[in-house]
């Protein structure tokens, strides 16, 4: 159990590495994802993705090679039929407009499972097939883009807080998917994924499960439309081929197995995320006219590498299993939100060069906060340095002779260091997270927040004023 | 032994049925619709030459066909019944079990016909009755006549389709069969044949290349850009093909170890492409995604409309596809790469016991793959007379619907380029019928999106879970 367990989770070291890696550089490079309204947008573009990432996943899991490339096209439907169905005053209202996205998607993806329980043609023919006739009827309901969304959700795309529906929805989805994974229901749809015959021998109802995992599939895409809809609030029927790629990519990305059997509601979501920021350190970057060509060759690009690293995956490994994905999330995490914290509290942002590299290594980083007053006061006092006084410092820190402050510095690093290394070796052998990884990175996030509240309006505008 | 003989005999292609009195049968009725269609032609105030060229080609055609099918009859009839057949035909279910989903078709199709001609006043004409009547035909024909032929069933259906649509379109389309028409109906069928090769050979093995469109659309622009820089276009063309032959290098390559999610990998190499030619032939230019340029007159007759081949004014774009089908078709069934195409698809584990590389055989694939696709590219430039990175974008399904429906297993092993080149022409036709009637390119992309399950239904489905424990 422990050496598969960690098999399975480093899969998830590539989209966390990428990750700490994309979040750095774009948060270097466009502070402003990092006040309210950034991050507040950030998750509205990133839900669309997350969350036909999730439908795509369910499918996938069943086996058979299930890839539903009609995801993207399906989500586009939902989306111009909304907008379609909006402008003739037919469906208006929220419940109506849920009842009607979730409906078309379920709808679909049962017809999806029927067709292949019953005429038993290989999944990929009829997902091709529904790619064809859904790109095609979403020209016919919808000419060019264009439309209204309803009017209850033109504030959703807004982004101006964090708090949106959309992050209620994307919150609700993960849930709803963790608390999927415990049931009976879901270890049988892996089982029938890894190994069909298996299952059905071992007397699992595999043509409920494949049903099943399909409805879950058309739930998820009613979802990722309604936030891509809030998202673009009109109507867009030539979306699917892009979102359907980037669903992949993340799908891949994030470690589940295309034939089916293995997956994650992390990987998933890490996947996701990988993507969304890809494409938003590609847009600070602004190559002007070439954007999407250079979005195209980097989505291409990431695709393959990342199919061919889950070849290299079980060889890396064998000789990393002591290294828990989740632990280096933790110290990644850490180091990132040391760079988020930095950068959100900086006034006026200038990055000394020397500054910049030092705050990719903890430890370096810790030493340098010693000896400087300005850092010691910008990482432990920061209500005080934002709200732009002086002010309170903490007495401890200064009140140390120099020695001191070495001696304690090597002891807190030898304690971290300690500390970490213990959490590695421990968490590798763990089927899931423990309780305390969970509360640390609860307060992580909650930290994070309140720093972004505190420092507030002052720095989202320094900030956005350095964009220009 | 018998069963030995059946094959050599289905295997010819040029088979004679035994009895005299068939083939004298086949040839009076050959006579009788080659008189038939001498007959329209004339009626129709075609070109004498012209007339006389169709009919001979129809009759050629038509005997050909009689005549295989006759031998299968014959075969089937002077095959003696074994004692496995006894005990199965004992065990077949009754007959309603056996042919409910053709009565059940059939009884949709009556039904749809008589409450749109209840309801449309414009539908209550002849035309349209002898276009039931002869879909009704198509289905009879698919669900009984088709199972005498277990390996060529889905070409048998194909032509059957083939010979309906052309039927029903002479009839509804005014000018269907004038010239013009139908160079242009081969044209697009080169095009998409051409791009279709790789595919089928891809598909033969098990796999799938969805970098077709990209490559297609790289080469469209790649080649225009190189012209436009003082390239010679010889050469372009040449570095064009090389190109294209190299990513199918690079795909065959890649997806070896991933032979499962081909599809995928090849669809992130094609993005990857398009993106990079994109970037490459925008630098310096005001306009990205737009190359401008000059397409050499050469290449312009090639592909052309207007195009003439040797005083003919038929493309000749058409005759390379016909000559390059030909030769394919031959190379597929008579050499060794041929038939280890086929080995491999069918059965890995026994090709590498006999010393087949796997390796090398589904990279030469890809790589006869993106080699096509970029004379695709070069051709469909020659067309339209300037590049369009999105030229590609039809070719990404279109491939995939002619190499299915022509009845290629994407399973690999079974099918063959012939196939295909029926899958094309059906395709091509379907989508200038559906042209005619009046129905735009996203109302063709729905029913071929819809068309596709059924045509993969009838011939490539799965045995149910309960049979493979």
């Amino acid at each position: 159990m422990g050496q598969n367990s960690g098999a399975e989770k480093t899969y998830l070291l590539v989209p966390i590495l990428l990750i700490a890696v994309l979040t750095s550089t774009a948060v270097i490079r466009s502070p402003s994802l990092v006040t309210l309204p950034g991050l507040g947008s950030a998750i509205i573009v990133a839900a669309p993705i997350i969350l036909a990432t999730y439908a795509l996943m369910a499918t996938t899991i069943a086996g058979r090679g299930t890839i539903d490339l009609a995801v993207g096209p399906l989500l586009a439907f939902i989306n111009v039929t909304i907008v379609r169905l909006n402008g003739l005053d037919i469906v208006t209202d929220p419940i109506p407009v849920f009842l009607l996205a979730l409906g078309i998607g379920v709808l679909y993806q049962i017809l999806f499972a029927l067709v292949i329980i019953v005429v038993r043609v290989q999944p990929i023919i009829v997902a091709l097939s529904g790619y064809l006739a859904l790109s095609g009827i979403n020209l016919v309901i919808l000419r060019r883009p264009g439309g209204t969304a309803p009017t209850w959700m033109s504030d959703w795309g807004a982004g101006e807080t964090i708090f949106s529906p959309v992050l209620l929805i994307v919150l609700l989805a993960t849930g709803g998917w963790l608390l999927f994974t415990a049931t009976t229901f879901y270890s049988n749809l892996r089982m029938m994924g890894y190994d069909e015959r298996a299952a059905y021998t071992s007397g699992v109802r595999i043509y409920l499960a494949r049903l099943g995992a399909h409805v879950i599939s058309g739930l998820f895409v009613g979802l990722a439309a309604i936030c891509y809809t809030a998202l673009i609030s009109s109507g867009n029927p030539n979306a699917g081929g892009q979102i359907t790629l980037t669903a992949v990519t993340a799908l891949v990305l994030g470690g589940v197995a295309l034939s089916g059997g293995r997956g994650s509601v992390t990987g998933a979501l890490l996947g996701a995320v990988t993507l969304f920021l890809i494409g938003y350190v590609l847009s600070t970057f602004q190559f002007g006219a070439i954007q999407s060509f250079v979005t195209d060759l980097a989505y291409g690009t990431i695709l393959v590498s990342s199919l061919l690293l889950t070849l290299l995956v079980p060889i890396v490994a064998r000789h990393i299993s002591f290294v828990s994905p989740y632990a280096a999330f933790i110290v990644l995490a850490t180091v990132v939100g040391g760079i988020i914290l930095h950068v959100a509290t900086y006034d006026s942002f200038v990055v000394a060069p020397s500054v910049a590299q030092a705050l990719g290594d903890p430890v370096a980083n810790k030493a340098l906060a010693v000896p400087d007053d300005n850092l010691v006061q910008r990482y432990f006092v920061l209500p005080e340095v934002a709200s732009g006084g002086t002010g309170g410092i903490g007495p401890v820190a200064l009140s140390l002779t120099p020695l001191q402050q070495i001696a304690f510095a090597t002891a807190a690093i030898l304690v971290l260091v300690v500390f970490t290394a213990r959490m590695f070796v421990v968490e590798a052998v763990t089927p899931r997270l423990s309780l305390f990884l969970y509360i640390f990175i609860g307060a992580l996030i909650v930290l994070t927040f309140v720093t972004l509240a505190q420092s507030g309006p002052g720095a989202a505008a320094a900030a956005a004023g350095e964009i220009p | 032994m018998s069963v030995a003989e059946r094959e050599t005999a289905r295997r010819s292609p040029l088979a004679a049925p035994r009895s005299m009195f068939l083939l004298w049968f086949n040839i009076a009725l050959t006579f009788v619709v080659a008189a038939i269609g001498f007959g329209m032609g004339f009626a129709q105030g075609l070109a004498a030459q012209l007339v006389i060229l169709y009919t001979i080609v129809s009759a050629a055609v038509f005997l050909w066909f009689a005549n295989a099918v006759t031998v299968v009859f014959e075969d089937r009839l002077a095959a003696p019944e074994t004692h496995a057949d006894e005990e199965s035909a004992a065990r077949q279910p009754s007959w309603w079990r056996r042919n409910w989903v053709m009565l059940l078709a059939m009884a949709v199709l009556l039904v749809l016909y008589l409450v749109v001609t209840a309801t449309v006043e414009a539908f209550r004409q002849l035309e349209y009755l002898i276009t039931f009547v002869i879909l009704e035909l198509i289905l009879l024909f698919a669900f009984k006549v088709s199972v005498h032929f277990p390996r060529t069933r889905s070409a048998f259906i194909g032509l059957m389709i083939l010979a309906a649509l052309l039927v029903i379109s002479a009839f509804t389309i005014d000018g269907f069969l004038s010239a013009p028409s139908i160079r242009a109906l081969l044209l697009f069928a080169a095009f998409l044949g051409i791009a279709s090769v790789g595919q089928t050979m891809v598909a033969l093995l098990g796999g799938l290349d969805l970098s077709i469109p990209f490559v297609i659309g790289a080469a469209n622009i790649g080649l225009l850009f190189l012209i436009s820089l003082g390239v010679p276009p010889w050469v372009a063309t040449g570095f064009v093909l090389l190109l294209g032959a190299l990513l199918g290098l690079i795909n065959g390559l890649l997806s070896y170890r991933l032979q499962a999610q081909a599809l995928i990998i090849t669809l992130g190499t094609g993005f990857a492409l398009a993106g990079l030619v994109q970037i490459l032939t925008s630098i310096g230019s005001e306009q990205a995604g737009n190359v401008m340029g000059t397409v050499p007159g050469w290449l312009r007759n090639l592909a052309a409309m207007n195009g003439t081949t040797f005083g003919l004014a038929v493309p000749p774009a058409i005759i390379i596809w016909i000559v390059l089908s030909v030769l394919i078709i031959l190379f597929m069934r008579y050499t060794a790469y041929g038939r280890y195409i086929y080995a491999l698809g069918g059965n890995r584990e026994s090709a590498r016991l006999l010393g087949i590389s796997e390796l090398k055989y589904w990279t030469l694939a890809y790589i006869v793959s993106g080699f096509f696709s970029a004379v695709t590219g070069c051709l469909l430039l020659g067309w339209s007379g300037g590049g369009f990175i999105d030229v590609g974008e039809n070719y990404l399904f279109m491939t995939l619907a002619a190499v299915v429906i022509g009845g290629t297993s994407l399973a690999g092993g079974q099918g063959g380029y012939g196939f295909t080149v029926i899958g094309v022409l059906v395709l091509q036709l379907l989508s200038t019928f559906l042209i005619g009637i009046g129905l735009n390119y996203e109302w063709q992309q729905f029913i071929f999106g819809l068309l596709i399950l059924p045509m993969v239904a009838l011939y490539s489905r799965a045995p149910p879970i309960r049979s493979q424990v």
